[in-house]
């Protein structure tokens, strides 16, 4: 590469936005961990296999290069970011892991693009492998990470985020492959079609690109991102992780965090055994995309109800005894009973015993843009978004 | 040289035994049960003695030897041993993130030569086939050369080798070239499928182990010789056929996970029956394992060794903390906990119905009666203070015995891929003492000389292999790209020993790639056949 981008340093950046220790916390190979688990957890059974993403993040930290998340309060407003991303087909990334001086491509030709240098990034979205992904870029370019995403759980596609649909477009992309032949995006407020192009170009790239994305300023960040999730997904796995040492019950122990710490109401509103999965098969059915219906037995205090999922990549509507208890973009996690891990519906089974649990998403996520963007209908059911709160009988407020 | 009228010798080594049967035909005309030496060979030769002088038999008129051996688990988890290793990427500018041996535990690096023998060149192929970089030949010749005064043997692997394998076969060439005919290397494209790190783990942990192989497969070939056997020796793979053992020496990754490979087929032996579940019950743990078509079933998860992820075949097995010596807490009115914990090795000094402390999962069988003669091959007796377990109150006996049966039972229901009632063979020294009727069990079998059902099915020298194709259907005819992925699979089955005349088909597998324009696919065919020598000769 004859052009280089220079990498900066984390420490020296968030100094002169002057902030103090207390804003910002020091990301370690433990820290990777326990975020792309409490992620995985928020991801809602999509995201994909995690493992070229958390591998990348903790290579890069062996390297002593730095990773600090900053809370998204104190960041200046003025401020340029943009977060990197890869986006393609799953099986083609576990063959070709990433290059590593791809990020500072992206950031390169972005920066080119817009003409002002980046000075910080973010994690597009909670679950699969962009989540260590946002870490391991923020550290190999010396870049804070902020503690925010585009929507706290995952999502099929680059328009589905709070920032697009409060009016922060996903363009100018960024889009390269490892050659780093480039292609910039530039489509305007037409998020959907841009999602289309640069799908078809990371086709063309061999399966996969790597992508740059979101550029915006610290105020429209603060102003239509999910802030905090990431400190969410960390705790979240810190909660497990904790609850595996000390043999309690993950699934109490997720929901006791989430509503102690958080406020947010989750609840256990499931336990069974997988009997039947339909999958569907063909790319013209499913796009791409890994779709079908899971069937549940219940066991334990749940004998002699059943349950059924429909998913695309995420569990999207959950019903129980023929009762809707859950429509996107609200969370549904299906998680292993004794060690809290979530099943990913590429990977569920017959005979897997799970516990569902089922989680309001984050209010920027209800907005009626936001419902049209990624609700029920958009999936192609053909139901009226309801709060899970109303569904299941539990306040959110009291 | 024919096996008619030869007698076969089946070999098993586990973690505390080294089991062997010695068989003509169908029949068992003698068992033993040695203990493991650290060094397994020693071990596998006692056994070897033992069925000889149990049998009566002559050397001579041994046809076959085939051995089950853990000497590759053990040198890798043991860090014992091993190759040092040449690393060779084929893949620049993709992968550069992610090096080889990331996530690597520090000593089993160490061991293998660590990260100055690792070499990423410019090469690798796209999905379709297209290079992701030209190879750069003279900087693989270039580090070859480097490495070469430090390793023993080199990996290869190339970014889509499965789907185009020319790029790791052209520095195969090259290795030669520069440091001679003779040196092992390991292609990733002949020992895994598509994921580049965990294949790249494979082909790296199987390139540590082969002198590994060759040692053991040496000395026993040299015990052999000097007690006039003049047999042929097959190695068991954990895909639950056998390969001769000259070929094992390339791909000793093969043989993780024999062993409950071996008593799948072992279970087939005993049983004729070929689709179902096995529940292998140890002394401190059970393995349930699932046979199709008279073989394991195919595990789709990574697999760990020694702390490393790779993706090689291996049995898709549960492993659950139950066995004869595990423990049932109880509070003397109840029992309240199966396990984890386990007596291990000491069931004679601490179990109840041998007059000690702690109730097991064998004492439980003792008072249910489901234990109740010695079992010949082994020289203790089952109980020798059956009334201490008689004694125990018949509430707890009920519970545990209940715990015992929902624990299989759940574990055999996970295995399942569909709600059927299947039949299931109980195998192990462990299985006398459990529970005989399954939830979700059409029938239970519990064989004849199942306590060697490993050794017994390494004596079925069944021998397979694989080839893989990717196609194009938009421009390649089905059929004719299935036949052609079929007559691969027979030159490998003669390879490996096999007779390619008489190979058999036991899968064909086509996994589209999706996400992907066009109708490209991959296609994965499994043969098996008999040992070539049973042919040769005839009577």
């Amino acid at each position: 590469m004859t052009r280089e981008y220079e990498k900066k340093d984390p420490y020296k950046i968030i100094d002169e936005w002057g902030i103090s220790e207390s804003d910002y916390q020091v990301i370690d190979g433990r820290a990777i961990e326990e975020i792309t688990l409490g992620a995985n957890i928020l991801a809602t059974g999509g995201g994909g296999d995690p493992e070229i993403g958390l591998k990348w993040a903790k290579n890069v930290l062996d390297e002593d290069k730095d990773i600090v998340m900053v809370q998204p309060e104190v960041i200046p407003d003025e401020i340029q970011l943009a977060c990197a991303a890869t986006l393609g087909a799953p099986i083609v990334l576990t063959e070709k892991p990433p290059a590593k001086e791809n990020t500072k491509k992206i950031f390169y030709e972005m920066e080119r693009y817009l003409d002002r240098p980046i000075e910080a990034t973010f994690p597009i979205e909670c679950g699969g492998v962009n989540s260590p992904i946002g870490y391991a870029v923020g550290g190999e370019l010396g870049l804070p990470v902020i503690d925010v995403d585009g929507m706290n759980r995952a999502f099929p596609e680059l328009q589905m985020t709070t920032f697009a649909t409060q009016g922060v477009p996903a363009t100018p992309v960024v889009t390269i492959d490892d050659h780093h032949h480039c292609c910039v995006v530039d489509m305007g407020e037409k998020n959907k079609v841009a999602e289309d192009i640069v799908r078809n170009i990371a086709m063309k790239y061999g399966g996969i690109s790597w992508i740059g994305c979101y550029p915006m300023t610290g105020k429209e960040l603060k102003e239509t991102g999910v802030l905090h999730s990431q400190s969410l997904a960390w705790n979240l796995g810190k909660t497990v992780m904790e609850a595996r040492r000390k043999h309690d019950d993950p699934i109490e122990s997720i929901l006791e965090f989430l509503k102690s710490d958080r406020g947010i109401p989750g609840a256990h509103i499931f336990t069974g055994k997988v009997m039947d999965i339909d999958r569907d098969f063909g790319s013209e059915t499913t796009h791409g995309f890994s779709m079908g219906r899971v069937t549940l037995e219940g066991i334990e205090e749940y004998e002699g109800q059943d349950a059924y999922l429909e998913f695309q990549n995420e569990w999207l509507v959950a019903k129980i005894d023929g009762e809707i208890k859950c429509l996107p973009p609200d969370m549904i996690a299906l998680l292993d009973p004794e060690t809290g891990e979530p099943i990913r519906t590429d990977l569920i089974r017959y005979g897997y015993r799970v516990k569902m649990i089922a989680m309001p998403a984050h209010k920027n996520m209800r907005t009626p843009e936001g419902i049209e963007t990624f609700g029920p209908r958009y999936f192609g059911f053909d139901v009226d978004y309801t709060p899970v709160e109303k569904l299941l009988g539990i306040d959110k407020d009291e | 040289m024919s096996l008619q009228g030869k007698y076969r010798i089946g070999i098993d080594v586990g973690g505390t035994f080294t089991d062997g049967v010695l068989v003509l035909d169908d029949e068992v005309v003698a068992k033993t049960k040695d203990r493991t030496t650290s060094d397994v060979t020693t071990g596998t030769i006692d056994v070897i003695d033992h069925l000889l002088e149990k049998s009566g038999v002559k050397p001579e008129s041994i046809g076959l030897i085939t051995l089950s051996t853990t000497h590759t688990t053990n040198a890798i988890i043991e860090r014992k041993g091993l190759d040092k290793v040449g690393i060779i990427r084929l893949a620049l500018p993709t992968g550069s993130a992610i090096p080889p041996l990331t996530g690597w535990p520090e000593d089993l690096k160490e061991a293998l030569g660590g990260k100055k023998n690792v070499a990423m060149i410019p090469g690798g192929y796209n999905y379709n086939g297209e290079p992701i970089s030209e190879l750069d030949e003279e900087l693989v010749r270039e580090k070859v050369r480097d490495m070469s005064d430090n390793v023993d043997t080199f990996a290869v692997t190339g970014v889509f080798s499965p789907v185009r394998s020319d790029q790791e076969i052209r520095v195969a060439e090259i290795i030669k070239e520069e440091v001679g005919e003779d040196v092992p290397i390991t292609l990733s494209g002949e020992i895994s499928t598509i994921s580049l790190l965990e294949r790249e783990n494979s082909a790296i942990l199987n390139a540590s182990v082969i002198s590994v192989m060759n040692r053991a497969i040496k000395a026993i070939k040299d015990a052999m010789e000097s007690r006039d056997i003049e047999a042929e020796l097959f190695i068991m793979q954990n895909d639950g056929s056998v390969i001769k053992a000259d070929q094992a020496t390339d791909y000793p990754i093969f043989t993780l996970a024999s062993g409950p490979a071996a008593s799948i087929r072992g279970a087939v032996f005993l049983t004729n029956i070929k689709n179902g579940a096995l529940v292998d019950v140890g002394g401190t743990s059970t393995d349930i394992g699932y046979m199709v078509d008279g073989f394991p079933r195919e595990s789709m998860m990574t697999v760990d060794i020694g702390g490393v992820k790779t993706n090689i075949r291996a049995p898709d097995l549960t492993s659950i903390p139950l066995g004869g010596g595990t423990i049932i807490t109880t509070d003397g009115e109840s029992a309240k906990k199966l396990g984890p914990e386990s007596v291990a090795l000491d069931l004679q000094q601490l179990a109840k119905s041998y007059g000690g402390p702690m109730t097991t999962v064998h004492d439980i069988g003792v008072a249910k009666g489901r234990l109740h003669e010695d079992l010949a091959i082994f020289s203790t007796p089952y109980a020798t203070h059956p009334e201490k377990a008689k004694n125990i109150p018949k509430k707890i006996v009920d519970e545990a015995w209940n715990m015992i049966k929902e624990r299989i039972e759940k574990t055999i229901d996970e295995m399942k891929t569909d709600p059927e009632d299947i039949p299931v063979i109980l195998v192990g020294g462990g299985s006398t003492v459990v529970p005989k009727k399954f939830k979700g069990a059409s029938k239970t079998y519990q064989p004849e000389h199942s306590e060697v059902a490993g050794a017994l099915g390494a004596t079925l020298a069944e021998i397979a292999a694989y080839a893989e194709n990717v196609v194009d259907l938009e421009n390649r005819d089905r059929q004719e790209a299935i036949d052609e992925t079929i007559e691969m699979a027979k030159e490998n089955v003669e390879k490996n020993g096999g007779d390619p005349e008489k190979a058999v088909v036991l899968d064909i597998q086509e996994v589209p790639f999706s996400y992907m324009p066009g109708k490209r696919e991959k296609i994965r065919v499994k043969v098996k056949s008999e040992f070539k020598g049973i042919r040769e000769g005839g009577d």
